[in-house]
């Protein structure tokens, strides 16, 4: 099964790369215009299930990875075996300096709070998505919090602690 | 009944029929809520205090704060003290509210709630087991019995600061101010 899927992706597309680190995982390694192709072809072989996207700051190397998870959902009247459920691990990488991707919200439409989030707490943008407004963030931050140059440290300093206490008008 | 306490009744009877009837406002702030259910219902049963937790702000006049604050819950905390009925207790539980406890370097997480709105008693600890709550009303009712328990004079009276603060923190707010800002109280500040 795992063989399989390997072998169909790497004879479609060409400068994927395949790894199976455990029996139940594929790593996907392409390249970020191959993004949309790789999921919707996933797609298609009944990884039909979005888990989550999530982001990783490469500081040294400059870059930012994107993980797409993708997983199948369990059909009721089927009998599904330990080696058919398998999670589908998408990995690309872009750079820090122009932080762009094309959105995959045609392809699977959960995505779209993923990509709001990951707009918000990394500022990566991504391109034609519906509605790339703030989802969780109250405050206006210089650079967005979860990348690694953003000290927290220095920020809570510079904002929580510079609050006075109340000082008591009658004591 | 304690005969203890008759004076007391016959002397402060409203302040002492407040004590016992404690409305608690069913705010679910962080992770300490998980400590409430077991202390409302039958396994450690508020109700012997006389607390019972209520569905809106405008029946309430106890506030626990039960776990970290983010910016954004600091929103919904001041609008629902500022709804509640005076006279008004809020007890921080736990010790995210106290110091920022182990989000003490967080970028969303305020650290320090007595900036923003007056706390009349702190629950330390993490959790802070529901025996705690108890106690801590225990003492409620000694503050309260010795007049200590102010924090809603205090709001009342320092409102200028405790607004300055909030909008530090929370930009412009979108509501009106609760009190009235005094402007001699705002001018000594600007200078």
């Amino acid at each position: 099964m795992n063989e399989s899927v390997k072998e169909q992706l790497e004879s479609t597309f060409k400068a994927v790369v395949v790894t199976i680190p455990e029996d139940t995982q594929i790593v996907v390694n392409v390249k970020k215009d191959q993004v949309l192709p790789v999921l919707g072809f996933l797609k298609d072989r009944r990884f039909d299930h979005l888990a989550l996207i999530s982001c990783v700051d490469w500081i040294e190397e400059k870059e930012f990875e994107l993980v797409y998870i993708l997983a199948r959902y369990m059909q009721g009247d089927e009998e599904h075996t330990y080696q058919e459920r398998l999670n589908l691990i998408v990995k690309t990488r872009i750079s820090r300096e122009s932080p762009r991707l094309e959105t995959v919200t045609g392809i699977f439409s959960n995505a779209e709070p993923y990509e709001r989030e990951i707009h918000e707490l990394f500022g990566i943008s991504f391109e034609s998505h519906p509605r790339l407004t703030p989802l969780f963030l109250e405050r206006d931050y210089e650079i967005p919090p979860f990348r690694k140059d953003f000290d927290t440290r220095k920020y809570v300093s510079d904002v929580f602690d510079k609050i006075p206490f109340i000082q008591l008008e009658k004591e | 009944m304690d005969r203890n306490q008759i004076t007391k009744w016959l002397k402060e009877p409203a302040k002492m029929a407040n004590k016992y009837s404690l409305h608690a406002i069913y705010f679910c702030t962080g992770c300490g809520i998980i400590e409430v259910p077991p202390v409302i219902t039958a396994r450690w049963d508020a109700e012997r205090f006389g607390i019972i937790p209520v569905a809106t702000p405008r029946q309430a006049n106890l506030f626990l704060i039960t776990g970290y604050v983010s910016v954004k819950t600091l929103r919904a905390i001041i609008r629902t003290y500022e709804q509640m009925l005076e006279p008004k207790y809020a007890i921080g539980f736990g010790s995210c509210p106290i110091n920022g406890g182990m989000y003490w370097d967080s970028y969303n997480t305020i650290k320090h709630l007595d900036k923003y709105i007056p706390i009349d008693g702190w629950i330390a600890g993490c959790m802070p087991r529901p025996e705690a709550i108890f106690i801590a009303v225990t003492h409620l009712w000694t503050l309260i019995d010795k007049d200590m328990a102010n924090g809603y004079i205090r709001y009342r009276e320092n409102y200028e600061f405790y607004r300055r603060n909030q909008e530090m923190v929370l930009g412009k707010l979108n509501w009106p101010p609760f009190y009235q800002i005094r402007d001699n109280v705002k001018a000594v500040e600007n200078e």
